[in-house]
């Protein structure tokens, strides 16, 4: 299991840490879908997506993130966020993906709460 | 400040749009607006180009126009496109309204246009002559965001 140019992967424990590394426009949500589904097909069910280096998000990349959440929870997992700037917070909170998609502080929060 | 218009035209890929929301970025910055603004800014403009990449270019080469207009009042952004293979001015107010209706919150797709919406001083779609769309967004530049 690998990352990609925009993503890299770390483990703690069960769960999977995905750290991006660029702003998610469009070009980089389908990397971020790519990196998702490999965990997917790979039978890992808890995720947590680290946004600390990311300043943008755009409606493609939530609506992946809120697909892939759904998928998990059907297989007794689940996706959390953390490390948001205000900006996308809002971005989620606008679209009502914060309801779906559970947004942590911090990647020690985000862990705790699986 | 007399009015000022910039024109560009970008490849129909999102590999472009990266260059382009930075330059309307930096220009938002020029242009004093807060820090959030700006982030409302680059974040319409990037739903409107995907939009006209992904529903209204038929190939790369096709393209996209921009039409960046300053004044002293407002900042408008217009995103020409030349309509998808089965896209004919793919976007009208009443397709508006169907997407809108059929937007969830909890679904994977259709909040690009609702973002516009929110964030967008002003925001206008119209088909163009070439069987494309039109979208403009204004954003008055002694308007906090509406988050602030």
């Amino acid at each position: 299991m690998s990352g990609t140019e925009f993503m890299t992967l770390r483990e703690n424990a069960d769960i999977k840490i995905i750290d991006v590394k660029t702003d998610l426009s469009s070009y980089a949500a389908s990397d971020l879908r790519k990196v998702l589904e490999n965990l997917l097909s790979e039978k890992v069910s808890k995720v947590v997506v680290n946004f600390s280096e990311v300043s943008h998000i755009n409606s493609t990349a939530v609506g992946t993130l809120v697909g892939i959440a759904k998928r998990l929870r059907q297989s007794g997992g689940d996706l959390k966020l953390c490390n948001l700037a205000s900006t996308l917070t809002r971005t989620f909170n606008l679209i009502g993906a914060s309801s779906v998609v559970e947004i942590y502080e911090s990647e020690k929060s985000a862990i705790a709460a699986f | 400040m007399e009015k000022a218009c910039i024109e560009l035209k970008v490849p129909s890929d999102v590999f472009y749009l990266e260059s382009v929301r930075a330059f309307i970025g930096k220009l938002s910055e020029t242009l004093r607006f807060s820090k959030k603004r700006i982030a409302d800014i680059q974040l319409v403009l990037d739903e409107i180009c995907s939009n006209a990449v992904y529903h209204g270019s038929k190939c790369i080469s096709c393209g996209i126009q921009l039409q960046i207009s300053v004044n002293t009042q407002a900042l408008e952004i217009v995103v020409s496109d030349k309509g998808g293979v089965n896209t004919h001015n793919w976007l009208s107010t009443e397709k508006l309204a169907e997407i809108q209706a059929k937007r969830s919150p909890t679904g994977e797709s259709g909040h690009g246009l609702y973002l516009i919406d929110c964030l967008a001083d002003d925001q206008k779609l119209q088909p163009n002559m070439v069987g494309g769309t039109d979208v403009t967004a204004i954003f008055y530049r002694d308007i906090q965001s509406k988050d602030d």
